[in-house]
């Protein structure tokens, strides 16, 4: 298994539940027990995706596309739990691109568990794809 | 059992405001998303939406239609950017059933289209349907 590279723990917020429901469009954003949208976790893991793109693995963010995300749930988050973060990255590879480009392709894995009791509750899985430099762009 | 028929569901036209919005609910604050010199200098006509709000609004989609929880696996490829004034509808349908460890699910798969039939998200997710 791939290392740890950060671990963190979070609450799952109900104001910050709230908000992200509202900006996705989430119709259930009003009742109660108010359930974390699927694409959630974004909350909880954005501070240390910042970190990894810009400083760590230092993808030019103006060329960086997202290529994929997935998440796993083995069950719901709950709003009023802490989650414990760990972060991977799974493979960090170069690839031909179609026009002969080199393309970086970044997948991280962050898996979520409950900080109480340690279970695993899912996965969040993201893929960052850095294209070529064009030819002659200011760098 | 039969399940229910996918909901209407329909976005649009998207502000810069909605994105916005995405930006500060979820954190994700870089600036090509909210900053138009910064866009520009990319090479972009304008700010464009986070694939994250894409896959956000995909997955609203998928809750308004089988509930809050339902959702074991969703799984999206960004197809194409998204722009301010862009009117996004979802669509999906079931591909599967199957009944796991006592419980049953459906597979699905989803695509998120701009007013033109352009596929901007695809995606796929097995979701909870009651008790097997």
């Amino acid at each position: 298994m791939t290392d740890v590279i950060a671990e963190w723990v979070q609450p799952v917020e109900w104001g910050k539940v709230r908000e992200f429901s509202r900006a996705v469009r989430e119709i259930h954003s009003e009742a109660e027990p108010l359930i974390p949208p699927p694409t959630f976790p974004m909350v909880l893991s954005a501070d240390f995706v910042e970190r990894l793109i810009v400083d760590d693995l230092k993808l030019d963010r103006r060329r960086t596309v997202h290529g994929e995300q997935e998440y796993v749930y083995h069950r719901p988050l709950r709003v009023g739990e802490r989650v414990r973060l760990r972060a991977r990255v799974l493979s960090d590879t170069v690839k031909l691109g179609k026009r002969g480009g080199r393309m970086r392709v970044v997948v991280t894995e962050v898996e979520l568990a409950s900080e109480a009791t340690g279970e695993v509750i899912g996965f969040e899985r993201s893929t960052a794809i850095e294209t070529a430099p064009v030819e002659g762009a200011a760098p | 059992m039969t399940l229910a028929p996918p909901p209407e569901f329909r976005v649009g036209p998207l502000t810069r405001t909605d994105i916005v919005r995405y930006a500060g609910a979820s954190g994700d604050f870089n600036p090509i998303h909210h900053d138009e010199g910064f866009a520009k200098a990319a090479g972009l006509p304008s700010v464009m939406a986070h694939g994250m709000l894409s896959a956000g609004l995909l997955a609203s989609f998928v809750t308004a239609w089988f509930g809050p929880g339902s959702v074991k696996r969703y799984g999206v490829r960004f197809r194409d950017k998204v722009w301010p004034g862009d009117v996004l509808s979802a669509e999906g349908r079931v591909v599967g059933e199957l009944v796991e460890a006592g419980c049953r699910l459906a597979e699905l798969e989803l695509v998120l289209k701009r007013q033109d039939g352009t596929a901007v998200v695809t995606g796929t997710a097995v979701v909870w349907t009651g008790e097997g």
